[in-house]
């Protein structure tokens, strides 16, 4: 088995080679093909010039080449089966997680909802108080007579109760008036005789 | 008819599990070759892997094409065997070249089916790969990582500087290093130079 060749060129490139290839790390760019075509049109035309660059391109090469014979592993059989079945249950997962979460988020979302309608709600009130628009005036007014009447005159439904309660006891007082109506006095046997 | 990875994965984010499927199915290979080159344990490459492709369905949803889906799969990949290393030196209970040792399994079928009939040539390619991965896990990390995405994964300058977190001109260096670095360590192990440049 031969060795690489011990007795290498030194690590210092010509001034002609390091005005065209900017840095050594061209060289390896230039073996990966990862280079503008001007460039590697440059660089080709300087290996046939140039030994020692030649002579390091081919042993980059060399290691490159020998790197890619480390031999490679296979997937066993069951893997797919295996990454797909453990797929198929995270996303099962993912799907109870989405349902749970929405659900949330729409109770959040209704809440934040009734939140902002009231907000407005204050809000323009807030606004007319301030501006003392007619509005505003208007609605306080019939708030404030709307209180004081309430206050004075109880609601409807009492007075009914009320009314009801006073024709019960007219019909008491005429029941009493009929029981306490006097009867028409019976005329005496002697003062009949005394007619007769 | 060819889907790009980032049309599958657009699919998958609604909610369709054949796109996934057909994203496992183009990247699982790949993908545990580049974990076992990391971490270089198989089984553990196997979990590794199957913990990237979880990551990546279960945050389908949320993907947006602005980078390449390799790029964005390596990065998970990448991440978990940090972690693994981390933890595997935390631990300290095995080393690394234990575990080149321990790692070496009948799973590398590509060299042995055409190699099988010549016990010897076997042997010397074992050994070999035994050495390259030595010499890989002696790397710094970032040059492991981006010499390993340009030379087995095949991935742009550009995919590596995504996943590293730097720039292009940055992952140029440190490949040039690496290989440099590489270079030294395969001659150190006494590595041929003949039969490499019959390949070329
Ligand atoms: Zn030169």
């Amino acid at each position: 088995m031969k060795k690489y060749r011990q007795t290498e060129s030194p690590d210092i490139y010509s001034s002609e080679c390091e005005a065209l290839l900017v840095s050594p790390d061209e060289l390896s760019a230039y073996i990966d093909k990862e280079l503008p075509v001007w460039k590697r049109h440059l660089i080709r035309r300087h290996l046939k010039k140039c030994e020692i660059c030649a002579d390091r391109v081919q042993r980059l090469q060399q290691t490159d080449s020998f790197l890619r014979h480390a031999g490679a592993v296979d997937v066993s059989d069951d893997f797919l089966s295996g990454v797909m079945a453990r797929a198929s249950e995270a996303a099962l997962h993912q799907r109870q997680h989405d349902s749970l979460r929405s659900h949330v988020a729409r109770f959040v979302e209704t809440s934040l909802g009734w939140t902002r309608h009231l907000s407005t709600l204050m809000g323009s009130l807030r606004y007319n108080i301030r501006t003392r628009s007619p509005v505003y005036i208007f609605i306080l007014t019939f708030a404030v007579f709307t209180m004081v009447g309430v206050t004075l005159y109880p609601p409807s439904g009492d007075k009914l109760l009320e009314e009801s309660h006073g024709l019960e006891l007219n019909a008491e007082k005429l029941i009493s008036f009929e029981v306490i109506q006097p009867e028409p006095p019976k005329r005496l046997l002697t003062t009949y005789l005394q007619g007769e | 008819m060819f889907v790009s990875d980032e049309d599958l994965m657009m699919k998958c984010g609604k909610g369709d599990i054949g796109a996934f499927e057909l994203l496992v199915r183009r990247y699982q290979n790949p993908l545990i070759n580049y974990i076992h080159r990391s971490i270089d344990d198989y089984h553990r490459s196997e979990d590794l892997s199957q913990e990237t492709f979880l990551r990546v369905f279960k945050s389908a949803n949320r993907y947006e094409p602005t980078a390449s889906f390799r790029s964005w799969l390596y990065t998970i990949a990448t991440n978990l065997c940090r972690n693994e290393i981390r933890n595997r030196s935390r631990r300290n209970t095995c080393s690394l070249e234990g575990l080149v040792e321990e790692g070496e399994d009948v799973h590398h079928t590509e060299i042995m089916r055409d190699t099988r009939y010549l016990p010897d040539i076997l042997l010397e390619k074992k050994e070999q790969r035994q050495m390259i991965r030595k010499a890989l896990a002696q790397l710094p990390e970032n040059q492991r990582v981006a010499l390993t995405l340009v030379t087995y994964q095949d991935l742009r300058y550009e995919e590596v500087a995504e996943i590293l977190g730097c720039s292009v001109g940055a992952v140029k260096a440190l490949i040039h290093r690496a290989r440099q670095k590489m270079k030294k360590l395969l001659i150190k192990a006494g590595i041929g130079e003949e039969r490499v440049n019959e390949k070329i």
